[in-house]
């Protein structure tokens, strides 16, 4: 929570927990809604791409924001509950056998969602039930390894051998659509993530007005105080997996419809580590730090494989022996989100919401801010 | 039987690298409370280096000095690295939330694995010519891989010599100090950097041992970083601040791990034998928190 511009106060609790607390909160939500409907038509299909992957990396982190920065639960094998999302939805489209009827109105995608959703929702808790006893470093093992235990033995060795397909799912075009509409461009893929986004956020900032966030806050907080306060700390965990699951669930079957196959390598251990850094970079404990977060992340993969790439060019013509350079991108992307995730925590261990923080106060106070650090 | 009994022998001997990389994350723990996740990549490293060097010395003497050579290398660069890597990111991160400094290992694993396969290639690489050969050793009717059974005498060499380095020498008796009571250990002329700086050191030493004799095992390429992490469930087991706790985990780890790849294979076909440490672990965690001789955390508000 920011300050607010001079002169302006409420008097009542319902006006202070708003959604849009002044008309210039609400002149700027709107604006970035057109822009994010009008992003099609100014940027490449190129950028449109990148644009939906930091989508997906929203809404699958932001199930790490609430584990990590609301509950206090730290998780690092956040990929499990969205490969269980993605396998979900992809086997429900695929082997089901759906009625005609359902196949024409285009719900069978839709239906999936949801079910990959609870699906992943249910995984989730059965892993953080051992939140209920350890915490610290002895959770983030539990994690690890529904991590180790979901992908590479469960999902690589049983799941992916049904039907005999070998080691990925590719979905049929045509197969993932909602109502009418076929999702088969990058125009709907962006589209419908933006849909699928601000729907979560809203969500979750309303859940996290509400008693079961405050409950989430005070665990995090301290939660041997939350409990002697009355908060019930088992369910309310239970209730963090749960949610965050759900959400993990929801982005993995999102990233089919931009995929159109799935296979084990989406949801290697990298990715679960990739949504913690996300935050860490964004800010922890923070819905805006998870949006930058990930605008961040996505954006400093992509200008350094076309930097790497055209520089890799470049040299070419004269340093042919240099070729290698090309193909070892992906190395070049961890090292760099390596450096980024240790440079972020030593130096801005705030992360880019605390600046954005810093900026918009500095704005609202003007001009009688005063600059006590 | 006969199975059964040649499956713990070198289990015992696969443990006995885990153990000591184990050791290695112990001690950091202990010294300095950083909860290490980038243990497997410092195996990896160690792995590499040494595959370096040792093709480099083959060239000119003759392959059992090579080999013995490139270890010591091997060491020499794990302490450096240790030195280094201690003093650019570790340094800094004292005092900080749990999630800051674990966070700070998992950049330091991203960035070490990029730079290895920036260097080195992700194919398989084997040291060639064999250090040690095929033909397994037969002692009293059990077969073992010479490669296991050296590594099972290097890694004891080795962690005798760590932990008579930590009873008798003074600065194993400042970290000693340090793990104990840093407040104490600081206020009696004890220095709490150099301490972290050895423990670092030390702890990219046995790793980079512990990669070592991996490599030579399978062969090196990623997997051997996966099992650097092995040593995770190993201190879970052993209890967090444990060195005893640690050699054990390690031994049982390896025993678990050779058992399971050698019976439950054929009904869980895969990847049985990487995973059923980490299962175990979960187990062990909901029943003995605090591992067979971890330190119990009680907490007040």
């Amino acid at each position: 929570m920011s300050y607010l511009p001079c002169g302006t106060y409420f008097e009542s609790y319902e006006d202070d927990q708003k959604w849009w607390r002044t008309p210039f909160i609400k002149g700027k939500m709107i604006l970035m809604v057109v822009l994010l409907i009008f992003l099609p038509y100014i940027v490449g299909s190129q950028w449109l791409s990148v644009a939906y992957t930091i989508n997906y990396y929203i809404l699958a982190a932001l199930g790490v924001q609430l584990l990590i920065g609301y509950c206090g639960q730290i998780t690092l094998g956040h990929a499990a509950f969205v490969a269980v999302g993605g396998y979900t939805s992809a086997m429900m489209i695929l082997f089901v056998p759906w009625p005609q009827w359902i196949v024409d109105y285009g719900l069978a995608y839709p239906i999936s969602i949801v079910c990959a959703g609870f699906l992943a929702a249910f995984w989730s808790v059965l892993f953080g039930l051992p939140s209920a006893r350890v915490k610290g470093f002895y959770l983030i093992m539990t994690t690890m390894a529904a991590q180790w235990i979901t992908v590479p033995l469960v999902i690589t060795q049983y799941v992916s051998q049904i039907g005999g397909r070998g080691q990925s799912f590719s979905l049929p075009p045509g197969t993932v659509s909602i109502g009418p509409w076929v999702i088969d461009t990058d125009e709907k893929i962006y589209y419908f993530s933006v849909v699928l986004v601000l729907l979560c956020l809203l969500a979750m900032g309303n859940l996290l007005r509400s008693k079961i966030g405050r409950a989430w806050i005070a665990i995090r907080d301290n939660d041997i105080a939350a409990e002697t306060m009355g908060v019930n700390i088992v369910t309310y965990k239970l209730l963090a997996f749960f949610v965050a699951g759900f959400f993990g669930g929801i982005a993995g079957a999102y990233y089919i419809s931009a995929l159109f196959f799935v296979s084990p390598e989406h949801y290697e251990w990298f990715f679960s580590l990739l949504w913690v850094g996300i935050i860490l970079i964004g800010g922890v404990g923070s819905i805006q730090g998870l949006v930058f977060g990930s605008i961040f992340v996505v954006m400093v993969f992509k200008l350094l494989e076309i930097g790497v790439l055209g520089l890799s060019e470049m040299l070419m013509v004269s340093y042919p022996e240099l070729g290698w350079v090309t193909t070892k991108i992906i190395f070049f992307k961890e090292s760099a989100f390596g450096l980024a995730i240790i440079f972020f925590l030593i130096y801005e261990p705030n992360g880019l919401s605390y600046r954005y923080w810093q900026l918009k106060n500095y704005f609202n106070l003007w001009p009688f801010s005063y600059t006590g650090k | 039987m006969e199975l059964f009994v040649q499956l713990v022998v070198t289990g015992v001997m696969l443990g006995s690298i885990f153990a000591l990389v184990a050791l290695g994350w112990v001690l950091i723990y202990k010294c300095s409370g950083v909860l290490n996740l980038a243990m497997g990549e410092l195996t990896m490293i160690g792995g590499y280096v040494c595959l370096a060097f040792y093709q480099r010395f083959v060239t000119f003497m003759p392959l059992g000095y090579a080999f013995f050579f490139a270890l010591v290398g091997t060491i020499f660069v794990g302490l450096i690295l240790g030195l280094v890597t201690e003093r650019l990111f570790l340094r800094k991160m004292i005092g900080e939330p749990i999630l800051a400094v674990i966070m700070v290992t998992v950049g330091l694993s991203f960035f070490f694995k990029g730079m290895v396969f920036i260097i080195w290639d992700t194919d398989t690489q084997v040291f060639a010519p064999r250090v040690f050969s095929i033909e397994p050793m037969v002692v009293a009717g059990i077969a073992v891989g010479e490669v296991y059974f050296w590594s099972f005498i290097a890694a004891m060499i080795l962690m005798v010599i760590f932990v008579s380095f930590f009873k008798y020498t003074r600065w194993g008796l400042s970290m000693q100090a340090c793990a104990d009571d840093e407040m104490a250990a600081l206020s009696l002329g004890v220095s709490a950097k150099f301490v972290y700086a050895l423990a670092w050191a030390i702890a990219f030493m046995a790793a980079g041992v512990g990669g070592t004799l991996l490599g030579n095992i399978n062969g090196l390429n990623y997997s051997v970083s996966m099992l650097g992490l092995l040593v995770l469930p190993v201190v879970v087991f052993g209890g967090l601040n444990s060195v005893p706790g640690a050699i054990v985990g390690g031994i049982t780890i390896g025993i678990l791990q050779n058992l399971t790849g050698g019976y439950l294979d054929y009904y869980f076909p895969g990847g049985i034998k990487e995973i059923a440490p980490f299962i175990f672990m979960v187990i062990f965690l909901l029943f003995k928190p605090y591992g067979l001789w971890g330190w119990e955390r009680i907490e007040r508000v």
